[in-house]
């Protein structure tokens, strides 16, 4: 545990690629890509108005319910995975045992399993009835709490364990170690793969659709079904997820780089 | 001297990491007021010793009792035993998400409750004692080793404690800043602090030191004043060690 070359950075789940800093310049993947998309959609719009311009004016209630169901759960999955990451540290044994089975029976199962089984299959028992929303979104924050844990885990690790033998010195008990030692600290190592997480769900948030959840991806497969346009709106679907991505992935890399400044602290 | 008189009880304390025996047997009185010096080779115990004062380490048999509380009894409150024992570390371990300030009044605001104008004014005093009260807005990772180390030993100060345990506090300075960390001991040893220092330095032993402790493997080799240590140690393997670092 004193070992002190841990690495900075944690490597956690599948986000977009976050641009790192030696990606100088204006051709980069990043910009190829962002570019490259928004040029698409204004290209397709104006060259076929009817078809692509009617997606696009469609497709805002989608993004905003995307987010809506992205934001909540990373928020239910930061209190998860913070609570997560605190039992896999814990000394005390079954309360470990708990938080490491709760992650690797939830790592184990696809989440579009996990869809179902909150919606279909509890949705069986009256008292568990919850609506497609709420179902969706406790879905991925118990799916995405896990993941976060891990992240958690990894940030309370880095830190040096004299910054908690100094706090335990002074009077501080464990709890209070914790929350205004410890914590403070590694938000630093939490952040970016927090970011990365965030990108992971926005995309993963897709597979609500499929419980009649009105996103992007469902309002785009509702305009399909009553236009048979199919290759035009999934090609706008498709375009403005990767706008969305690669703007929050730029945000997570501006993010890292100022934490990385911020040597003051 | 009575047992009862003494403010640090160290009574037949064993201590294992696996099958080393890092405290064998270790017995020791310190009366308030006292200043030791525990001396050793490294892996001798002297920090294993110091670090069990405070719990940092849980001892495997014995009894440690700091002002008549046994610190590994589960009735007693170790956070509120700690609170009467200052620790200073090799490695400072200063809070690098707060100002000198900050790590100064973040134990007496959160534990002894003080409002933050008094917190403050104990800290000001406290870093103007240790001579760095120019810096109490900055960040501890904008400070010498030496400035790191004398703002550790005011955060210990600022909660008023009864002993002062340093655990080689000048190990990990480089050699022109350990004169300015080593002032500010002397001082708190002058002014009747109970000190319990693992150390090398033995100009500061001889200096303030009523009691030197020499310890090896786990034992309390040999005990006595610093006149006794640099005149005529005992032991050869005192002597031994003595002639390599002296």
């Amino acid at each position: 545990m004193a070992d002190k070359s841990h690495p900075i950075n944690i490597e956690v789940g599948d986000g977009a690629a976050i641009p790192v800093k030696k990606d100088k310049g204006l051709v980069n993947a990043w910009s190829i890509s962002f570019f490259g998309a928004i040029g698409c959609i204004i290209y397709l719009c104006l060259v076929d108005p009817d078809m692509y311009w009617e997606v696009l004016k469609f497709l805002p209630d989608g993004i905003l319910v995307t987010f809506q169901v992205t934001i909540a759960s990373i928020f239910l999955s930061l209190i998860i995975g913070l609570f997560t990451g605190l039992g896999r540290i814990s000394d005390n044994k079954i309360i470990n045992t708990v938080a490491s089975t709760y992650v690797e029976i939830v790592r184990g199962i696809p989440l579009l399993v996990q869809l179902f089984y909150i919606y279909y299959a509890l949705g069986r028992f009256e008292f568990l009835q919850i609506s497609e929303l709420p179902s969706a979104i406790i879905a991925m924050g118990i799916c995405y709490g896990a993941y976060m844990g891990e992240v958690f885990r990894a940030g309370i690790a880095s830190i040096d364990k004299g910054q908690g033998e100094a706090a335990r010195s002074l009077g501080f008990n464990k709890t209070q170690t914790m929350f205004m030692v410890i914590l403070p600290q590694s938000w630093k190592t939490i952040l970016p793969p927090v970011g990365n997480e965030f990108i992971a769900l926005l995309k993963d948030s897709s597979l609500v659709s499929i419980l009649a959840v009105a996103d992007i991806l469902r309002r785009g497969r509702e305009f399909a079904s009553v236009t048979f346009s199919y290759f035009e709106a999934y090609t706008m679907v498709a375009l403005v997820y990767l706008v969305i991505t690669l703007i929050l992935s730029k945000a997570v890399s501006k993010m890292e780089e100022r934490l990385n400044y911020y040597e003051g602290y | 001297m009575k047992a009862t008189d003494a403010i640090i009880q160290i009574k037949d304390v064993y201590k294992y990491f696996g099958n080393l025996c890092a405290l064998d047997d270790i017995n020791l009185d310190i009366s308030p007021g006292e200043k030791v010096v525990v001396i050793g080779p490294s892996g001798s115990g002297k920090s294993t010793m110091l670090r069990s004062i405070n719990r940092l380490e849980e001892i495997d048999k014995g009894h440690i009792i700091i002002d008549g509380k046994d610190i590994n009894d589960r009735d007693n409150d170790i956070n509120a035993i700690r609170q009467e024992l200052g620790m200073v570390f090799q490695s400072f371990n200063l809070f690098p998400h707060k100002t000198v300030l900050g790590n100064l009044m973040m134990a007496p605001m959160k534990l002894k409750k003080l409002s933050k104008n008094e917190a403050e004014k104990i800290a000001m005093e406290l870093l103007h004692k240790v001579g760095i009260s120019d810096k109490a807005h900055v960040y501890p990772k904008m400070l010498s080793g030496g400035q790191q180390q004398r703002v550790a030993i005011a955060r210990a100060l600022a909660m008023n404690p009864k002993i002062m345990l340093f655990d080689e506090p000048t190990s990990a300075l480089d050699p022109e800043m350990i004169g300015e960390v080593l002032d500010v001991m002397v001082n708190l040893a002058k002014e009747g602090m109970t000190m319990v220092c693992v150390t090398h330095e033995m100009g500061f032993a001889r200096e303030v030191a009523d009691k030197v402790i020499f310890m090896d493997k786990g034992k309390i080799i040999e005990t006595g004043t610093p006149e006794h240590f640099f005149s005529a140690p005992e032991h050869d393997r005192t002597k031994l060690f003595l002639s390599q670092i002296l």
